[in-house]
């Protein structure tokens, strides 16, 4: 149970006091949070997307910098102002999107910033060679220290990773879910090694949300909600339905009124869709699903458990190894986004920066990049510019944008302005299907409203709309019916989510539980 | 930021720039001056600097004291011809975020089809130069197809393309000239003169401006500017090519045709680029004889940088280039000052445009201000709500 300060006078490695960030735009990603490391622990740092775990981690290796609250690293007081200041102390991290120069050699990335030289002046390849092998053998952390970063397996360049820490000097080790993209063996091996360092001393925090992996690995775990410490406990005395409890929960209910859905024919249809990635791991399996006019249906689950593939299956970002889809009886797998389009699909996409806007464009600019070529807005080869201006100030009127005129910069926007004029555009162009993928992430309660209101007025309207969130809240107050995701799976189908609480949802969502086939399949509504 | 503030901007940081490049140029000229004292010196630069900036429109002599000199402006704005239309192709090439260099051995091969039109072809005499003008655009065009196909069908780098291609185009003229086209008769590589039929007018007689080539072209080129200005801010088609240089992966959400409008973009860069060519070769030529890459395209890249990529800017930015060329060229004669220079004016006038974070804490400030004024905004707003 809480275990806390158990001891007052033990001694910790790391020891950070009511933490709080701010961010510039507002946002507030840490709110009071404490958060201690005992030496030679592997702790858990567990949360949903957007708890908070990456940016106390930042904060501790020297990337970000707190609003207010102190961190102490074996007894001292630290300004930590940049990592460089961070590996001094012994704090490495092994960042989940590699940090490592693809055409260098193991070695020569193993040295980046430190390299051994000869005669004051060049290189010591032979050196750096003799260095990265030292620390392989020393730590049992197999690398080939002459092959090109590139050429190597992901597995190997975790290695890399870590080794890289630990010849700067690095006695705490933040692995920020280390497990993501390596394979069943890999993971295996890895805990091998991380046991090892543990027992030579090294203090491992361990950010994920893989439960299985948290029980086999940890000693401690804490826990984050919303940019709040939700205690710390230790890993041998909770359960895994307590911790699910504490991570998946509710805090603000934001209600949104809606009459009951009256659902008409299947829109889109999907049906046994697959899809494996390039290292090889399965992100869909057997995915079939039916959207139906005039209702929501959600998608929930934990990020990164095929909901991302799912929708750009849906959009032609990619195509699928094997299945169907289906808008109206027409298929969409590997049809340009012009026709897609033109079947009456709309998508709110889930980056909105790198898809849904052109920041360096107007906001007028922005919201007639669909509709450009129609009728309605041309005068032969020239544009109808008195005909653009009434819908772009229609637009940002009936969407409430926030803006000085519609020829001001998008990208100057703050974010809940910059998706209301995404949604403005997705929502005006008459469609028989909306894709809404996070549509309300990161943006201020206002926006989130605004937009939530929106798309059950829609879906009442007639349009089908699939909502995929990892908001429970949303996803959970907005559909009508929904489908929890778990390993590119259906791990459930609730055709009425008004009897469903926090603890079902954890459970599927982080895989304790799984509906059988027949039961899944009712949301295939032949 | 709205656009005026955006305008304000770029507006500043183009005259930081050339007043910095300016004041590098003023310290190398006192540097390359002759004098044997601090005095003299600073006079002989004075001259130079004189005959650069005012030099281009304005005659001094000791006799008559400082003209306005018609003929010299003449030729400035006759030099604006070309690089007006390279400028443009590459406006509209890099807007679709394609760098193609191929303008500059696109002049080339337009001002040589041009020519050959203008030579073999038995046309009347208000036909024949419009003939020889589309088909040097045509045949660039074409070739353009080339860079732009390879790019969106095998994602070869349509830079490195272009560039090489720039030299292929020459040689293969060289070599075309060499052997079958030179008219045998002159002392030097030349072909035949052409037709009078083809010639393009000049604009005014000859004789008020003593010499100076201004022929109908440069009109032709201004007509360009604004048709190029349309395309690009009020065509659909312009819009595409802008949104895909501003984030591809939008206009290819927004169910652009992305593979087809970066070819469209680099098709019309080549066309813009070979009517050009044809156009300074019938209106200022009578053969042709260009042995070597004639350095319009180049130009026309830096003209495209200094006017942002809008057409509209293109003809200012062209008449900076061809009146700053002038300058050197007089102070160069009459000042002793090496012509070189104006490389290095050019090269550190480039450096401060091409840097995007020059003056980058300025452009902040006015980033801050409108935000400020945003959230100010937004607060009169609520306020009004609640009152209401």
């Amino acid at each position: 149970m809480p275990d806390g300060n158990a001891v007052a006078n033990e001694t910790f490695v790391v020891q950070m006091k009511s933490i709080t960030k701010v961010y510039p735009n507002g946002v507030a990603a840490n709110q009071g949070v404490d958060f201690n490391l005992r030496k030679g622990e592997i702790h858990a740092l567990m949360g949903e997307n957007g708890a908070g775990k990456s940016t106390l981690m930042k904060m501790l290796f020297g990337l970000e910098q707190p609003t207010s609250g102190e961190i102490i690293v074996n007894g001292e007081k630290l300004e930590l102002t940049s990592p460089s200041v961070a590996i001094a102390h012994g704090i490495g991290m092994v960042h989940q999107h590699f940090m490592l120069v693809p055409s260098l050699s193991v070695a020569e990335n193993m040295v980046l910033g430190m390299v051994p030289k000869k005669s004051g002046l060049f290189i010591d390849r032979a050196k750096a060679i003799e260095i990265t092998r030292q620390y392989s053998e020393k730590f049992n952390l197999h690398v080939e220290p002459e092959a090109k970063v590139m050429d190597i397996p992901v597995g190997m360049k975790q290695k890399v990773e870590i080794l890289k820490a630990l010849v700067r000097g690095a006695k705490i080790l933040i692995m920020d879910e280390p497990t993501a993209v390596l394979t069943s063996q890999e993971t295996a091996e890895l805990f091998v090694e991380l046991k090892h360092l543990k027992d030579e001393g090294y203090t491992i925090v361990f950010i994920s949300h893989k439960l299985n992996e948290i029980m086999e690995i940890t000693d401690r775990l804490t826990i984050m909600r919303n940019g709040r410490s939700m205690g710390v406990y230790n890993t041998r005395e909770v359960t895994k339905e307590q911790i699910s409890r504490l991570m998946v929960g509710r805090d603000v209910v934001l209600s949104v009124q809606k009459d009951r859905a009256v659902p008409g024919d299947t829109v889109l249809r999907v049906r046994d869709l697959e899809y494996v990635n390039e290292w090889g791991k399965k992100m869909l399996d057997k995915v079939s699903f039916d959207v139906r006019k005039g209702e929501i249906l959600g998608i929930a689950g934990v990020e990164g458990n095929g909901q991302k593939e799912l929708v750009d299956m849906l959009f032609n970002f990619n195509v699928p190894n094997s299945g169907a889809a289906t808008v109206n009886g027409t298929s969409i797998l590997g049809l340009p986004q012009q026709k897609i389009r033109e079947l009456g699909v709309s998508l709110v996409p889930e980056d909105r920066m790198l898809y849904g806007i052109a920041a360096g464009a107007s906001i007028e600019e922005n919201v007639i990049s669909d509709r450009a070529s129609d009728k309605r807005l041309n005068n032969g080869p020239l544009f109808n510019m008195k005909a653009i201006h009434e819908e772009s100030d229609r637009l940002i009127r009936e969407f409430t944008v926030l803006c000085k005129s519609r020829s001001q910069h998008v990208g100057m926007l703050s974010g809940g302005n910059i998706q209301k004029v995404v949604v403005a555009r997705e929502f005006s162009n008459n469609p028989a299907l909306i894709l809404a993928d996070q549509p309300t992430r990161g943006i201020d309660v206002g926006a989130t409203e605004f937009i939530r209101k929106k798309l059950v007025e829609l879906s009442r309207s007639g349009i089908a709309v699939l909502l995929v969130s990892a908001d429970l809240n949303e996803v959970m107050e907005l559909s009508d019916s929904l489908i929890v995701m778990h390993n590119g799976r259906i791990a459930a189908y609730f055709d009425d989510t008004s009897g469903l609480t926090d603890e079902i949802m954890g459970e599927y969502m982080l895989g304790l539980k799984q509906q059988s086939d027949a039961e899944v399949r009712r949301v295939c509504h032949d | 930021m709205t656009k005026k503030r955006q305008l304000r901007f770029t507006i500043i940081r183009s005259l930081v720039a050339i007043l910095i490049a300016l004041l590098v140029a003023t310290i190398l000229i006192f540097i390359s001056s002759a004098g044997a004292t601090f005095a003299e010196k600073l006079d002989a630069t004075r001259e130079a600097l004189k005959q650069m900036l005012a030099g281009p429109v304005f005659r001094f002599s000791k006799k008559n004291g400082t003209a306005f000199e018609a003929k010299r402006l003449a030729d400035i704005l006759a030099a604006m011809i070309p690089t007006t239309f390279t400028g443009l192709s590459v406006c509209i090439m890099f807007s679709a975020n394609q760098f193609n260099l191929g303008a500059e051995g696109g002049i080339m091969l337009g001002a040589f089809v041009s020519a050959m039109a203008a030579i073999y072809l038995p046309l009347p005499a208000w036909l024949h130069p419009v003939a020889a003008v589309l088909l040097g655009g045509i045949a660039v065009a074409v070739t353009m197809l080339l860079p732009a196909l390879l790019k969106t069908k095998l994602n070869v780098s349509e830079m490195v393309c272009s560039l090489m291609l720039n030299y292929i185009i020459m040689y293969v003229i060289k070599f075309l000239m060499n052997t079958y086209l030179a008219d045998k008769t002159r002392g030097q590589i030349m072909s035949y003169p052409f037709k009078e039929t083809s010639a393009i007018a000049p604009i005014v007689d000859n004789a008020v401006f003593s010499g100076a080539k201004l022929s109908w072209g440069f009109v032709i080129a201004i007509v360009a500017v604004i048709l190029c200005g349309l395309f690009m801010y009020r065509s659909r088609w312009g819009y595409a090519i802008r949104m895909i240089g501003i984030n591809q992966d939008f206009a290819k959400y927004s169910g652009m045709k992305v593979g087809m409008i970066i070819v469209l973009s680099q098709v019309l860069g080549g066309f813009l680029a070979g009517a050009g060519g044809g156009i300074e070769m019938l209106g200022r030529y009578t053969s042709f004889s260009w042995s070597a890459l004639p350095g319009y395209g180049w130009t026309g890249i830096t003209i495209a940088i200094l006017a942002g990529n809008n057409p509209y800017m293109v003809p200012f930015a062209a008449f900076f280039m061809a009146y700053l060329s002038k300058g050197c060229d007089l102070m160069a004669t009459y000042a002793k000052v090496p012509a070189q220079l104006i490389d290095i004016v050019q090269g550190v006038i480039f450096l401060f445009f091409a840097a995007e974070q020059f003056l980058s804490g300025y452009r902040q400030k006015l980033v801050v201000k409108s935000a400020e004024e945003e959230i100010k905004l937004a607060k009169a707003r609520k306020e009004g709500v609640t009152n209401a």
